[in-house]
């Protein structure tokens, strides 16, 4: 009984609201912490909204004959079944099942891409096609500590004021030439052939596969001594090697240097734009959040699985991937009982 | 005894050491000492890479082709570029077939050095130390070559080139030097007959040209002269028309072209094999010479030229043409490379052939929404690879990577731009036939006393 209550809790929810998909959240706390806190966020306003009417079960009730005298009838009625009283079952939504994206460490702040329901397949999907991620990195010079950064233990303190910006490019240009090798080699790509033309023309080099952390790209955005900024594209990382590539930086500069900041501003194709702030996190935002992505990751996850031969989703035609996740759409619009929530039935018929 | 520092704590007489608070930290921070670890002197240093084919010694190391140590072995190809180790600054190199030569413009007596193949002198008389009559066949290091000036304590050399066989030196002040194989005249004097060039000591001098000479090229087995007023000389062999001078006879004395480009103003020329190219300063092109391999295609059938033809491309102001073996390219001035030709041509396996340029996509030269600015400054060509120089400093190579010439750490051809892993930023790159030569510089300061400090 209790399974099916569940169960049932995970249908209704996506078929009355829709809420089956991915959102992306700006946050500066981390995944442990964080999880807990946003799967139950929704969960008091879907219980606000209207439910839908109880089921009816037929039964036979014993009423009195009309003879008289005594005789009992058994006559067919429709009653509701007691189970689904609210007293009895209780609130219809405790907590919704939240899936994370890439990792963001406690430090670091950004956008940080959730699925919700049967969102959590996309994460999969998303996961696999390794795209890049770009973080915001700032640096200052001058210091250097254990764990590179500024609120770490102090190691060591240098000079920095032969540093210039030319130098701080050079030493970019060789971390990115350094990088580019690695990323040819881990992507598995024949160079002799067209197909591999065609994908450095398009900057689609990739791998595919479990690889080392890859800076794709790498520039400076602020220089003013002793702090600088660094906007860094990669794949497959953590914010701890970004950090240690600031101190790295700072080793090569004939200097040192910390890491203040580490923010993503882009996971894919998610970018900071469609991220909700810590004051939209409620059930509105989140859908319409949800809506507003849905066809970016579909597009991406179409061309980018395109080319991988062995992904599953390799067999099913470009139709069966869009149903993939158009399906919580159609399940709502099937969804046909009086009692919906006006919410979501608005937000519906603007759906079309 | 844990009572005794529970009365204590009680009392108030020790305090437990908790996480240090933000002013502790602060404090800890300023007394630390600081360390300094650049040097004073910001003078940027430049650097010689070699790499490629280096059993003929045209790499300049001789522990590869003779190992001084017991442990090392002899290394017939370097696969990624190396640096040679230069006593002045190098301004300007060539690569030949089999040999380079270095050269810098200071004033002092040695200007020149020459290392590889000198079967036919064409790096001048190395004089060898066990027999003093004979010269050197092979020169495993950089050596110095004794140039007859008047006054060599004034003249600068300001660009060398190589070819098959022979070797042009251009100075300031006193005309073009050349030396080695004169078999067809390409040293610009009479052919002498069953001449033996190995271990001669002759270096001829020309100086009649019609103003001073500011750029010296080698094909094959001919040679070109750009003079300051924009005319363009040629002597050597011609059975391809690659004299451009009307006949298909080699000519020994350097004469002056005509065709298409008689008073042109020609601001650049370029050759390495048997097809020829020149670029006036209006950014029209113009070819002569070989055209088996379609250089020449867009206005003729003919596969031999032998007069300059204006070559009508629609690509825009042509900067720089660089002339290989089997293919060419060119620089616009807006930084696009267009390549023609025959051969690994860089856009992907499928291209082996054109008559028309084809652009190669600027993304494929580390251009980006990201990095709008980045553009092609230079490209030059080898007998069968290609080389980019971009504003950045970064060198992409591309074509047959013969002997490991292209520097990309692989011995498989490449047949799209790719960039070759290089410490610092490449001023100028020098094509040869199995090696290359990359004149670097590198970062402003140096460390402390020269030695790198322990790191963390």
């Amino acid at each position: 009984m209790g399974w099916r209550s569940s169960h049932e809790t995970w249908g209704t929810l996506e078929k009355q609201t829709g809420l089956g998909g991915i959102t992306r959240s700006h946050t500066g706390a981390c995944l442990g912490s964080f999880t807990p806190s946003v799967s139950q966020l929704p969960a008091p306003e879907l219980n606000e909204a209207p439910e839908r009417a109880p089921r009816q079960q037929v039964r036979f009730l014993p009423t009195p004959a009309p003879g008289g005298g005594g005789a009992v009838e058994l006559v067919a009625a429709s009653v509701p079944v007691l189970a689904d009283h609210p007293l009895v079952r209780g609130p219809r939504f405790r907590k919704l099942k939240i899936g994370a994206g890439h990792r963001l460490d406690v430090k670091a702040s950004g956008v940080f891409v959730l699925g919700i329901g049967h969102g959590n397949k996309l994460l999969t999907d998303l996961y696999n096609c390794h795209l890049t991620k770009v973080y915001t990195v700032g640096g200052l010079f001058g210091k250097a500590t254990d764990d590179f950064s500024d609120t770490g233990n102090l190691v060591e303190k240098t000079t920095f004021d032969h540093i210039t910006r030319e130098k701080l490019e050079r030493i970019l240009a060789v971390i990115q030439g350094t990088n580019q090798k690695a990323l040819l080699m881990y992507s598995n790509i024949d160079m002799k052939t067209q197909e591999a033309y065609e994908l450095a023309v398009k900057g689609l080099i990739r791998p595919m596969g479990k690889s080392p952390p890859i800076i794709t790209a790498i520039r400076c955005l602020q220089f003013a001594l002793p702090e600088f900024q660094l906007e860094i594209h990669c794949l497959h990382e953590t914010q701890q090697y970004l950090r240690k590539v600031v101190h790295e930086i700072g080793l090569e500069l004939k200097s040192s240097a910390v890491c203040t900041q580490v923010r993503r501003t882009r996971d894919g194709v998610f970018t900071v734009d469609d991220a909700l702030p810590r004051t939209q996190w409620n059930l509105q935002s989140i859908q319409e959040a949800i809506r507003n992505c849905q066809l970016k990751v579909e597009a991406e996850l179409e061309k980018t699985l395109a080319h991988e031969e062995n992904s599953p989703l390799h067999q099913l035609d470009g139709t069966q991937l869009s149903m993939l996740c158009r399906s919580v759409h159609e399940q709502s619009l099937q969804h046909n009982t009086a009692a919906m929530c006006q919410q979501c039935d608005g937000q519906q018929k603007e759906r079309g | 005894m844990a009572g005794l520092v529970r009365r204590l704590l009680y009392r108030g007489f020790c305090v437990p050491a908790g996480p240090p608070s933000t002013r502790q930290l602060r404090e800890v921070e300023e007394a630390a000492p600081v360390f300094q670890y650049a040097g004073k002197a910001a003078k940027r240093k430049d650097r010689v890479f070699v790499w490629g084919f280096s059993y003929s010694g045209a790499l300049g190391i001789p522990s590869f082709v003779k190992p001084d140590a017991g442990w090392k072995k002899p290394r017939r190809i370097q696969p990624t570029p190396y640096r040679l180790e230069t006593e002045d600054k190098i301004s300007s190199a060539a690569c030949g077939y089999g040999f380079t030569l270095l050269a810098s413009n200071t004033r002092d007596i040695t200007k020149l050095w020459g290392m590889g193949l000198n079967k036919d002198s064409q790096l001048g008389f190395q004089r060898s130390r066990r027999d003093q009559t004979k010269g050197y066949e092979y020169v495993l290091e950089p050596s110095p070559i004794p140039l007859p000036l008047e006054k060599p304590q004034q003249t600068r050399v300001l660009q060398v080139s190589c070819g098959r066989a022979h070797s042009l030196v251009l100075t300031d002040s006193e005309g073009v030097f050349t030396m080695g194989n004169n078999s067809y005249g390409q040293c610009g004097r009479k052919v002498v007959e069953d001449e033996i060039y190995s271990g001669s000591h002759l270096i001829h001098q020309l100086k009649e040209f019609d103003s001073r000479v500011v750029q010296v090229v080698c094909g094959q087995d001919h040679s070109l002269f750009r003079t300051k007023k924009g005319s363009v000389y040629a002597c050597g062999w011609g059975a391809d028309g690659q004299t451009g001078l009307g006949h298909y006879n080699i000519t020994s004395v350097p004469t002056k072209l005509h065709g298409d480009i008689a008073g042109v103003n020609i601001i650049q020329v370029s050759s390495y094999g048997d097809c020829c190219l020149a670029v006036s300063d209006e950014g029209d092109v113009f070819g002569w010479g070989n055209s088996e391999y379609l250089q020449l295609a867009s206005v003729t059938e003919t596969t031999q030229v032998n007069v300059p033809r204006h070559l009508p491309f629609k690509i825009g102001k042509v900067k720089e043409a660089a002339c290989g073996g089997t293919g060419n390219a060119v620089l616009t001035e807006e930084g696009n490379v267009f390549v023609w030709g025959y051969g690994i041509l860089g856009k992907g396996p499928n291209l082996i052939e054109t008559a028309e340029p084809e652009m190669i996509p600027p993304s494929l030269f580390g251009w980006s929404d990201f990095s709008p600015d980045t553009r092609v400054a230079h490209v030059r060509c080898g007998l069968s690879q290609f080389a980019a120089l971009t504003n950045r400093g970064e060198l992409f190579v591309w074509g047959k990577n013969l002997r490991g010439c292209l520097g990309t750490g692989r011995m498989e051809d490449q047949y799209f731009p790719w960039r070759v892993t290089v410490p610092g930023e490449v001023v100028d790159v020098a094509c040869g036939v199995d090696h290359m030569e990359g004149s670097l510089q590198s970062s402003a300061t140096e460390w402390m006393g020269g030695t790198m400090p322990s790191q963390t």
